[in-house]
């Protein structure tokens, strides 16, 4: 090549030597000439003319002139390149290659981290999962004693809190005048704030505020810092439940949140309790319930009394609907009917005794139906240590609030429950140990100057506490107030220094969310921005003091100091620990994420002596009561800046992107009020407007409002969305009261539409979830299945390799939703916003869809996780006309995103309607660095083409591949889809139906297994389950109890089989 | 002997020159202001067309009120309706010549016209209602360096793509032959240089001669007979874009008969307005274009209405009779459904309205069909509307179930069409014979008596 260039350089300066001698002679010949000087002979003209075309093509000889005619040429033949490539478009992207790779890191290869979610009210065990140093997608802790690998939504969603463009970057100062209104803000450094704070700390009276923190390690440094500076530490929980606390130290002496153990209970009555959806645990209880709902003798039952509609009410065999104020009388009620009914087999608590005969008949007064009453009663004392009563939550706050938890308390003792399916011994939970008194008292001592001081760990007091907690004044007292939240919210405006804390994903941590069950949290990113956790800053600061301990000098980093907790106080209790050093103890545990001590969680403890006594006295309930309660998307609204979460329909009303006064029918038939118009909501002298919502399942004169909305500073997508309901919490009568509050209502003019992502909510008789009693399962296992005749002419084809399917037991699946944000964050899946929702263009993969049943005022809910179905017979297949969707031989329904024209027409013919379009180009709307969180392993669709849920298709081609590079056979349950994997309930199984022995090959040939819409042949690989409805039944009477129950019964048992079958034939009408 | 005459076809006491004059003076003479009129408004709604169509595919269909469930939406609808216009068209200059109907000749013309402009105006709709419009010669077959992939035959949605093509150039050609001997006539009158040479191009060297004549007549025949089946075809094979698929109110075999009918009776609907158009904006055309014309057309209204009518029924019948719970849904929710109003719409302005034409008074009423032509477009737009998205809105499963979400868009898109649509007609009149003059004159004795000619004939 070189030579090859040289040549033709020679030959061009050849050529150009000749003409220019050609040139010469012609001047020479005749006397040609161009102007006067050239005429007279100018030297200077002259020796320019000699050159005028001798310009060298190179550089080096020609310098005079600015470019040479080669370099002209290269400049050119650039520039016309480069203005070519300006017209790509898609313009070139560079990938910089570590100039020293880490050994961990091979490109396109996944490293997964485990760690620790936990948001303040709810933990879980993680696996982080990175790429390339940036973590894409957290999923479930298998090894997670506590959530078994499940994951809620809101924990799938944290991974869009790391990426959130309105988290603030840096620390800030606010500068605050006296009246503590100047909005004034400058950023500024860590050590300038440090210098500031050391300070202000070492005049003392320091304190600190902040959620429940159960981490070992920050509890020691808490308590380091708070030696060193006389801080005193109150924990409050933006949802607080203290009042199980309080219940149980009254009853038993002793204050404990215990564990509550699902999979020990035959039998469950929750008083407005909603362990599936938002109480304590949520993930774990699923867990653990969803393991006894296998249909047969042993499945167990589930009763609740509501006020407002609930997840788990939604879950319920038998529901009463309550006022909130009752919930007491319920109790007491069932307490007495269960004395009664036993004849004197189980007597009641000396102390609870006289207030239960008062409220022997409150059930039937309050109109509940008293046989099915008596029926409940019944079932507890044939099931008398096999179940469990619980109440608690928001729902539970009334004014009685510890009545109602003593009241619990005697009945589980009565009913020897205690000790067996409540644990409130060997591992109870750390979490949710937040004590409102505690910070009353510190806001008292605020407001008397006494703190100079304060610290407050990212939680949004301003926001989350009711303006009659004082708070907002007692701030103005003191000095120096620091806040660690991640924006300059309500609570970030009136402090003088806001840290942020950055996000759990960038820092080091740990967890104690049981007693017994430590987890790490561990980064998986080098912090995005300049942020430092809670427990960096106390270090630091507790360094500076001189009274630090010799634990707090000697560690070098946040790191070392959660080492030595760790090494000198959870190594000895934990197996994991044992016979290790602590270097091999810390690399196992980063390992396994987890440790615990075996058989710790099996135990519950001893029945413990009940000791509580009640007082109360029936009251007629009257007027309307506002309960608000926590959403399963948003709980406290802390995550509301993550749109996924907005975008989550609401489990209940499939209502997204805004919160509701939820009415009943009933009441909304008497106020004249339909969906969407406005009330006036008056509690306590607030008025507020709000829209309404008509709730089938509500009590008639139950309102609810749900928290975590109507946030002003928490960012672009959370600001002002729905109205604020902690306002109307009551904080002055010594306990937060959340429920049972007074109210009264008004019809206000306008309306305000709501976006919902289902606008339908009955079957129209269609067998869509299919649904039997148990006592008809057990007849005939296929009860309410109709398997249709169908015959094809044609050949089916044949998978010889793989045949994936989908198995979805809708009898343990809860409707939580999980599943939804699992698969946008697998997947990529954009969120469109509330107007587009009501336009219908949501973009969810897999749906849960929510159907009533019954009565509008009192329906039965049930549930249908809905994705593609991958049917054989793909109606979207034969009608698209350019083949962008096909079918693999693995029985795939593919959709080649890059093949696809955006016809619509696979949709308009899919019966099931679960593909998703398109309409803009989403995937340009997200906002940096929210793109940091995509999947690279799936493509980003394009405006303009359909989508749809492929299985997880990435996930099964690594799987595959990794099988086959090993040279084995793939194992059964290798390969998860992001739904399946994260279900708290095991609902969703995926797996190969070519391998006979497969979960997944067991539950389609399963009787209670049936096809949606099997009668169109289009031979769906998504195989449902029935769900089993555990009605009334009794077992026979024990000895003791006498037949005359039974007889007492049996109407009860005929009257609800009637009513089912009854039930399957109405039509809608009233529901909106 | 006294013998039924037939009403004259030609009022008037014309000569031959007489018609050329007629029919050449509004081509040779410079545009009216009414027509400068009616073509800048027109033609300002075709900028405004152009416009919104651009808009839509610079970002999205989601600016229409297509969605989730209902994935098609007017532009779908209107595709329709637009084709189904054409059908009364092809009907006319191809069947009817091949029944040797001779009133035909006057209208047959326009008729074409409109079917060529109103395929051209559909034409666009199954283009731009793609996700993605720039890739749409992914539909079509050829060999290509992809692959190549090919597309997929069993999509009926291909097989739109080979009618209406076919279709387009098929009615294309049949008009445009028929114009030559008239492109000829224009040609020869011409007293400018350019329309000499304009016409004289498009006439092809028609020199009239009995060798012209013979050669002319034969590919008419052809093209009539190639035509007469397109009729039929074309929107068979539209609606089995609905039939072929498995949505209760779709999936129904009476489709293919139902929409042809349905087509006709749009088409005629749309002849009667324009000719009403035409009559008073052309006074001498009146003449040529009969009130005894727009009677005829008028039964073929009243009968395809009846048509159509039936189909409604039996749609009905068969819902209830199939036993299918999704069907007999799809149907009670058609006609009481949240879109009750727009199939009673449609019912009233196809079924019930037409019923006037029984009275030879209002069939001869200008006005009256003027208005009642007016209902049969609004009605037959309103029926893909009940087709495409009341079936669409509701079908298997209750909790996909949503509505349309009707957008300033879908507004423009369907208005802005006529707007198109009006632009190509009015141009239309203005530089093409709207009567056919080789085709008027064998007829200017019909009903009448011949000149020079014996009462005997």
């Amino acid at each position: 090549m070189n030579s090859q260039t040289t040549d033709t350089k020679d030959s061009a300066a050849n050529m150009a030597n000749s003409s220019s001698n050609e040139h010469q002679n012609i001047e020479q010949g005749e006397r040609y000439w161009l102007s006067l000087d050239q005429w007279a002979g100018d030297p200077a003209l002259a020796g320019r003319l000699e050159n005028e075309f001798m310009s060298s093509p190179l550089a080096s000889e020609d310098s005079k002139d600015g470019f040479a005619r080669r370099e002209f040429l290269k400049v050119m033949g650039a520039s016309f390149a480069l203005a070519t490539t300006g017209c790509v478009r898609r313009p070139a992207g560079h990938i910089i290659p570590y100039a020293k790779a880490p050994k961990e890191i091979t490109p396109g290869e996944a490293n997964y981290y485990t760690s620790t979610w936990y948001d303040g009210l709810e933990g879980a065990g993680l696996v982080v999962k990175t790429l390339e140093g940036r973590p894409i997608k957290v999923e479930g802790l298998p090894a997670h004693p506590m959530t078994l690998g499940g994951l809620s939504a809101r924990a799938h969603a944290e991974i869009l809190s790391l990426y959130d463009p309105d988290r603030l970057k840096g620390p800030v100062r606010n500068l605050l005048n006296k009246e503590r209104t100047n909005k004034e803000s400058v950023s500024t450094t860590f050590e300038e704030a440090d210098g500031k704070i050391s300070e202000a700390l070492k005049a003392g009276s320091v304190a600190i505020i902040s959620g429940s923190r159960p981490s070992p390690s920050l509890k020691s440094v808490i308590g380091d810092f708070s030696r060193a500076y006389g801080a005193n530490w109150v924990q409050y929980d933006s949802l607080p439940t203290e009042a199980i606390r309080l219940g149980q130290k009254a009853a038993y002496g002793r204050a404990v949140l215990p564990r509550y153990r699902f999979e020990a209970a035959k039998m469950v009555v929750s008083i407005d309790a909603d362990f599936l959806g938002t109480l304590i645990s949520p993930v774990e209880f699923t867990k653990q319930w969803s393991r006894r709902r296998t249909p047969g003798k042993d499945m167990a039952r589930l009763v609740s009394f509501e006020s407002i509609l609930s997840l788990t009410g939604m879950n319920a065999d038998d529901r009463f609907r309550i006022r909130a104020s009752q919930q007491l009388d319920v109790v007491l009620s069932l307490i007495a009917r269960v004395a009664t009914l036993s004849k004197g087999s189980v007597n009641i608590p000396s102390g609870v005794q006289a207030a239960a005969k008062l409220f022997e008949n409150a059930a039937v007064e309050m109109g509940l139906d008293g046989k099915l009453f008596d029926q409940v009663a019944m079932e507890l004392l044939a099931l008398r240590g096999e179940s469990l009563v619980i109440a608690g939550g928001l729902q539970t706050l009334t004014d009685k609030q510890i009545e109602l938890q003593v009241a619990v308390s005697a009945l589980n003792s009565m009913l020897g429950n205690d000790g067996k399916t409540i644990d409130h011994d060997s591992s109870t939970f750390e979490t949710l140990a937040g004590s409102p008194e505690a910070l009353k008292a510190l806001i008292a001592d605020m407001s008397a100057g006494k703190v100079k001081t304060l610290v407050i760990d990212d939680i949004n007091l301003l926001y989350v506490l009711p303006e009659d907690s004082g708070l907002r004044d007692a701030l103005k007292k003191v000095e120096t107030v620091i806040y660690t939240g991640n924006r300059n919210d309500d609570t970030g405006a009136q402090a003088h220094w806001v840290l942020p804390a950055g996000s759990s994903l960038e820092t080091w941590g740990d967890f104690e969310l049981q007693t017994g069950v430590y987890s790490i949290q561990q980064p998986t990113i080098m912090p995005l921005y300049k942020t430092r956790s809670l427990g960096e800053l106390l270090l630091s600061w507790t360094q500076g003091s001189a009274q630090a301990s010799a634990k707090v000098k000697s560690a070098a980093s946040w790191l070392e100091y959660v080492k030595a907790t760790w090494k000198s106080d959870v190594q000895p209790k934990v197996d994991l620990g044992r016979g290790l050093a602590f270097d091999e103890f810390w690399l196992a545990l980063l390992q396994t994420g987890v440790a615990s001590s075996a058989g710790r969680r099996d135990r519950a403890g001893s029945a413990r002596g009940f000791v509580g006594s009640i007082s109360a006295k029936p009251i007629a309930a009257q007027g309307y009561e506002l309960v608000l309660y926590p959403t399963v998307q948003l709980a406290d609204g802390k995550l509301g800046n993550i749109a996924w979460l907005q975008e989550l329909p609401d489990p209940v009303s499939k209502v997204v992107w805004d919160n509701y006064l939820a009415v009943a029918p009933a009441m909304a038939r008497k106020e004249g009020l339909k969906a969407g118009d406005v009330v006036e909501l008056t509690v306590g002298g607030k008025t507020v407007k709000a829209p309404v919502l008509v709730q089938p399942g509500l009590h008639d004169d139950v309102l609810g409002l749900a928290v975590g909305y109507g946030q002003k500073h928490a960012g672009k997508v959370a600001n002002d969305l729905g109205v604020n309901a902690y306002q109307f919490a009551s904080f002055g009568g010594g306990r937060p009261v959340f429920a049972g509050l007074k109210a009264t209502l008004k019809k206000s003019s306008g309306r305000y539409e709501l976006a919902s992502t289902q606008d339908h909510h009955l079957m129209e008789g269609r067998k869509i979830v299919i649904e039997a009693t148990s006592a008809q399962f057990e007849k005939d296992p296929s009860a309410g299945i109709h398997k249709h005749q169908i015959f094809s002419i044609w050949p089916q084809h044949q998978y010889t390799k793989h045949k994936w399917a989908l198995a979805v037991d809708l009898n343990t699946c809860t409707g939580c939703s999980a599943c939804v944000i699992a698969c946008q964050s697998e997947n990529n899946i954009p969120t469109v916003g509330k107007r587009y929702v009501m336009e219908g263009r949501e973009m969810h993969w897999i749906r849960v869809d929510r159907y009533y049943k019954g009565s509008p005022e009192a329906p039965e809910s049930l549930f249908m996780p809905l994705m593609c179905q991958h049917c054989e017979n793909a109606p979207c297949e034969t009608v698209c006309p350019v083949l962008a969707t096909v079918h693999n031989d693995e029985g795939l329904n593919d959709m080649v995103y890059n093949r696809c024209v955006g016809t619509r027409y696979c949709s308009n013919n899919c019966p099931y309607k679960v593909r998703r379009f398109n309409w803009f180009n989403y995937m340009k709307k997200r906002e940096e660095p929210l793109h940091m969180a995509y999947n690279p392993d799936v493509t980003v669709r394009p405006r303009g083409v359909m989508e749809k849920c492929t299985f997880c298709v990435q996930r099964i081609r690594k799987g595959t591949n990794k099988a086959r590079d090993e040279k084995r056979p793939l194992k059964d349950g290798e390969i998860k889809p992001a739904c399946a994997e994260s279900c708290p309930a095991d609902a969703l199984v995926f797996g190969d139906l070519n391998d006979t022995s497969s979960k997944v090959s067991r539950m389609f040939q399963d009787k209670r297994s049936y096809k949606l819409l099997e009668e169109l042949n289009a031979a769906p690989r998504v195989a449902y389950q029935t769900r089993i409805r555990n009605a009334v039944r009794v077992e026979e009477p024990q000895k003791g109890h006498g037949g005359g129950h039974h007889s007492s019964v049996q109407p009860v048992d005929g009257k609800m089989e009637n009513s089912v079958a009854a039930k399957t034939n109405q039509q809608h009408g009233e529901l909106v | 002997m006294s013998t039924v005459t037939r009403n004259p076809l030609i009022l008037g006491n014309k000569t031959y020159k007489d018609i050329t004059d007629d029919i050449c003076i509004p081509v040779e003479a410079p545009p009216g202001k009414k027509w400068l009129a009616m073509f800048l408004s027109a033609q300002m709604l075709f900028v405004f067309y152009i416009l919104h169509i651009a808009y839509i595919i610079g970002t999205g269909m989601g600016l229409l009120g297509v969605n989730h469930p209902v994935g098609w939406g007017t532009m779908i609808i209107t595709f329709v309706f637009w084709i189904g216009i054409g059908h009364a068209g092809t009907l006319i200059s191809a069947i009817l010549f091949l029944f040797r109907q001779k009133w035909r000749t006057s209208v047959a013309r326009s008729a074409e016209a409109m079917t060529v402009f109103a395929v051209m105006t559909a034409g666009i709709f199954p283009l731009i209602h793609t996700g993605r419009p720039w890739l749409d010669f992914w539909l079509l077959p050829y060999p290509n360096q992809r692959g190549p992939l090919w597309v997929n035959f069993r999509s009926p949605l291909l097989w739109d793509v080979f009618a209406v093509s076919t279709y387009a150039t098929v009615s294309s050609v049949f008009w445009y032959i028929g114009m030559i001997p008239d492109f000829a006539t224009l040609r020869d009158r011409a007293k400018t240089k350019l329309r000499r040479t304009i016409y004289g191009a498009l006439s092809m060297g028609w020199r009239g001669s009995a060798r012209d004549w013979s050669h002319y007549e034969m590919l008419y025949l052809l093209l009539a007979g190639l035509s007469t089946p397109l009729v039929l075809s074309v929107h068979t094979i539209v609606s089995f874009d609905f039939a072929v698929s498995m949505l209760p109110g779709w999936h129904t075999t009476i489709f293919p008969p139902y929409f042809v009918a349905g087509a006709i009776f749009s088409g005629f609907g749309m002849v009667v307005t324009l000719l009403t158009l035409v009559r008073i904006g052309f006074p001498q055309f009146k003449d040529y274009i009969t009130i005894d014309h727009m009677e005829v057309m008028n039964k073929i209204i009243m009968a395809t209405g009846l048509m159509v009518g039936y189909a409604y029924c039996s749609e009905f019948f068969i819902a209830w009779y199939s036993g299918n719970p999704y069907e007999m849904y799809a149907f009670t929710n058609r006609a009481f459904g949240p879109y009750w109003w727009s199939y009673w719409i449609m019912f009233s302005c196809n079924v019930f309205i037409p019923q006037l034409f029984w009275f030879q008074r209002f069939r001869r009423s200008i006005p009256v069909m003027f208005v009642i032509s007016i209902f049969v477009n609004i009605g037959m737009w309103f029926e893909r509307f009940v087709i495409t998205v009341t079936s669409l809105h509701r079908d298997f499963l209750p909790s996909n179930w949503g509505m349309y979400a009707w957008s300033w868009f879908d507004t423009a898109i369907l208005f802005g069409s006529f707007g198109m649509f009006l632009t190509i007609f009015l141009l239309y009149l203005k530089f093409v014979p709207a009567i056919s003059i080789a085709e008027v004159k064998p007829v200017l004795y019909v009903g009448k008596k011949r000149p020079g000619h014996g009462g005997g004939h």
